[in-house]
């Protein structure tokens, strides 16, 4: 019965232009387009792995986050594109339409792309909450007495960003209560959100330690399920940074005040709770009047 | 007491394992008998492949053992034995003299190409006839499909109105599956019974595979039809190919898939065809056996509900469905739309003497059970599927063993002395003490005769 339940793997790729931009300026041993391409690789392999093994690529911009793949313009039009687009090479049908699917997004997602103001950092929390509302709506979709096994992998390639902890934190126990498992794969520096993401949600944290063999990495690491997961043997877990973002300033913090009602955190003592607005009143004479009234009433 | 025959349906993998290895070879050379290989593989072995499918140096064996835990050893060494009884790797000496593993090249360029794409297209494609003015949607297909597979179901139970080919029919007597005696229709066999209770595609996958066999004493390449089978169920649904460039004897296997309804082709000359779901599904029901395979839309969609009081609805008007059922049940009520049916001892005694198992009968039911059984788990009520089982462990009183008879001995210590040398080598199946009689297996008379002799001589 095992081979029959849907394994849907959901790859969430960074693409924040200015990091890949400065990347590309830096360095050239990885570039967007050969970061895509190991992506492929590993989205082929899931797929070739099992006729149930579904795939869906998120790309994660800095103003929004787009599916890849499966597009929305699947539907719509696609046959005489499709005629065109299955190169007439040995590859398997099913994995030349998915490619190029994906480059074709990929190509309107920059091409539309004019990075203005001062938002530059990546929505990934964004592009997880999405990618958990798709796994949901697979899992609704499919017969009775199949099941879904799903996993998010993250190619995280930008800095975190702070201002998203609350959000990536309901992500994170959203997917721990379904049973997603978060992967990620960090490419540049390390990331405290993914850490307690892959932690909690019992999943895989890498930093790979060479970019040029993204692609080895991943086939080696992430493509194997939780099944076997658990007869390989597997990078050990990091040492996870559990710091928590103040809501305050949104800084990241060791020890700081935590609202006795709402369970926020700040870095700074307030009066007022800005999440649930509880007053505090911390005033010790309180205590003494009730003891007052009571020795009278004794008396 | 004659003994059963049951129905062995190999899978994908045992069936490799028989060709010889020149064969294996040959059949690795194409992208899609690659892929549906490796999709056979267990888990374990399919990262194996996969971390292996770029490195071109041989990789220590050492090294591999590293790749698994401890307390999953025994997995790994399946998976090493697998990959090597398929010819997927070989084992090489490293230059430091150390034992090490390599894809099979062959294999391994193969795989990358439908992994990645490079090399040939494996099938011309409809696209340079232009459009079909006659194009099929994916329903139609899957009506046709069903309808053809059905009337090859249909003239096994030997239904008026169902007729094949002459190729069909002889087939279905060398897959054992019917029998004819000259001058008479064939008719159907025990393992006949068995095959009808299969699902769709067991029962498609045993067929295929009693092509095969006889496939090369039809002057058939073997390994041609094989990939271009493997090709086919891996093409997409709905979509037209095209028949340029194939050769004679492929042509007539597209003939003969035609008419078990793998694929669709307007006209016998006609220069097109569709795959249909029964093709597609072919390599994918080879290991999967629960009911999500009665995919919806092939007319295999559950209709068998079973109650606990053994009453048994089946909502069919098939009469090939209704005549499945009452293989093992007795019918009590028709209705235009449904049946219903009893399933008694004496019933599943009738069954089981036509050399039906247990099992068969539980699978059918559980395979083509109404959607709403298949909300309960387990998916028929435990009360039958235990009576079911019992009914089948009271035929089954007597076991056959084979055995030599030793008797009349003179005396109680001859007895004795030879009944423990029996028992020491672990070959004694019965004895008597009273009677001083003893049976041993068969493997075990030549060395207790001798004993025996020397055991004479010496006193």
């Amino acid at each position: 019965m095992a081979s029959d339940d849907i394994n849907l793997l959901v790859i969430v790729v960074d693409v924040n232009p200015i990091w890949w931009g400065q990347q590309a300026q830096r360095e050239t041993e990885l570039t967007l387009s050969k970061c895509l391409d190991a992506v492929m690789v590993l989205g082929n392999s899931h797929m070739a792995m099992s006729r149930t093994n579904k795939l869906a690529v998120i790309a994660s911009h800095c103003q929004d986050s787009h599916f890849l793949y499966p597009s929305k313009s699947w539907g719509a039009g696609d046959s005489c594109e499709e005629d065109a687009s299955s190169s007439g090479d040995g590859k398997y049908e099913l994995l030349s339409v998915a490619n190029n699917f994906i480059a074709e997004e990929i190509r309107k997602v920059i091409a539309k792309t004019d990075v203005t103001g001062n938002s530059t950092d990546t929505l990934l929390a964004g592009s997880l909450a999405k990618a958990l509302c798709y796994i949901n709506r697979v899992a609704k979709d499919h017969e009775v007495g199949q099941e879904t096994k799903s996993r998010i992998l993250v190619i995280k390639a930008a800095e975190d960003c702070a201002l998203q902890y609350m959000n990536f934190m309901n992500v994170i126990f959203a997917s721990q209560k379904q049973n997603i498992l978060i992967d990620a794969c960090v490419l540049d520096s390390d990331s405290g959100l993914l850490q307690q993401a892959c932690d909690i949600t019992g999943g895989l944290y890498l930093k790979i330690p060479q970019k040029v063999a993204l692609a080895q990495y991943l086939l080696w690491v992430f493509l194997p399920d939780c099944e076997q997961r658990a007869q390989l043997v597997l990078p050990p877990p990091v040492h996870v940074d559990y710091r928590a973002a103040c809501f305050c300033h949104r800084n990241l913090i060791e020890i700081g005040y935590v609202c006795s009602v709402c369970l926020s955190i700040f870095c700074n003592f307030s009066p007022i709770c800005t999440t649930c607005e509880t007053a505090f009143k911390i005033q010790l004479p309180q205590m003494v009047k009730p003891k007052k009234k009571k020795l009278k009433q004794q008396t | 007491m004659k003994l059963r025959v049951q129905l062995q349906c190999k899978n994908l993998h045992e069936y490799l394992r028989e060709l010889s290895p020149e064969v294996l070879d040959r059949l690795y050379d194409h992208p899609a008998t690659c892929l549906a290989v490796y999709r056979e593989l267990p888990s374990l072995a399919k990262n194996y492949v996969m971390r292996m499918l770029f490195l071109d140096q041989p990789l220590p064996q050492a090294a591999l053992a590293l790749w698994v835990k401890i307390d999953s050893q025994k997995d790994h060494d399946e998976c090493v034995s697998v990959l090597a009884g398929l010819r997927l790797w070989h084992s090489q000496q490293l230059q430091g003299g150390l034992q090490g593993y390599i894809l099979n090249p062959v294999f391994k360029d193969n795989l990358r190409i439908a992994l990645l794409g490079g090399g040939k297209a494996w099938a011309d494609e409809g696209s340079s006839l232009g459009p079909d003015r006659h194009a099929r949607d994916i329903l139609s297909l899957d009506r046709y499909a069903m309808e053809r597979w059905e009337v090859i179901l249909q003239f096994m139970v030997g239904s008026p109105g169902a007729a094949v080919s002459q190729d069909i029919a002889l087939l279905l007597v060398q897959a054992g599956l019917m029998k004819s005696e000259a001058g008479e229709a064939p008719y159907i066999t025990s393992a006949g019974f068995q095959f009808l209770l299969l699902d769709t595609a067991s029962q498609l996958w045993y067929f295929t595979l009693q092509y095969l066999n006889t496939a090369q004493s039809r002057g058939m390449e073997l390994v041609e039809i094989l990939s271009f089978l493997f090709q086919l169920s891996f093409s997409t649904l709905g979509r037209d190919y095209s028949v340029e460039g194939m050769s004679d004897s492929l042509l007539t296997f597209l003939q003969h898939l035609r008419e078990f309804g793998l694929v669709f082709q307007r006209k016998r000359k006609s220069r097109r065809y569709y795959p249909t779901r029964l093709a597609i599904t072919l390599a994918a029901g080879v290991t999967s056996t629960s009911s999500t395979l009665a995919t919806p839309g092939t007319g295999d969609a559950g209709f068998i509900v079973v109650e606990t009081n053994y009453r048994l609805y089946a909502y069919t008007d098939s009469e090939l469905q209704i005549a499945l059922v009452a293989l093992f049940s007795e019918m009590l009520y028709r209705f235009p739309n449904v049946v219903v049916a009893q399933v008694t001892r004496e019933s599943v005694q009738q069954a089981i003497a036509n050399g039906i198992t247990a099992q068969q009968i539980i699978h059918f039911l559980r395979t083509r059970a109404h959607p709403v059984m298949l909300k309960q788990t387990p998916v028929l009520p435990p009360t039958i599927t235990d009576q079911i089982r019992l009914w089948e462990l009271e035929r089954d009183r007597l076991t056959f063993t084979e055995g030599v008879l030793y008797n009349q001995f003179l005396s109680q210590v001859d007895f004795e002395v030879l009944r423990d040398r029996a028992q020491g080598l672990g070959c004694l199946v019965w004895q008597d003490v009273a009677h001083r009689v003893l049976v041993v297996s068969p493997q075990g008379h030549s060395e207790v005769k001798r004993f025996w002799k020397r055991q004479k001589s010496t006193t």
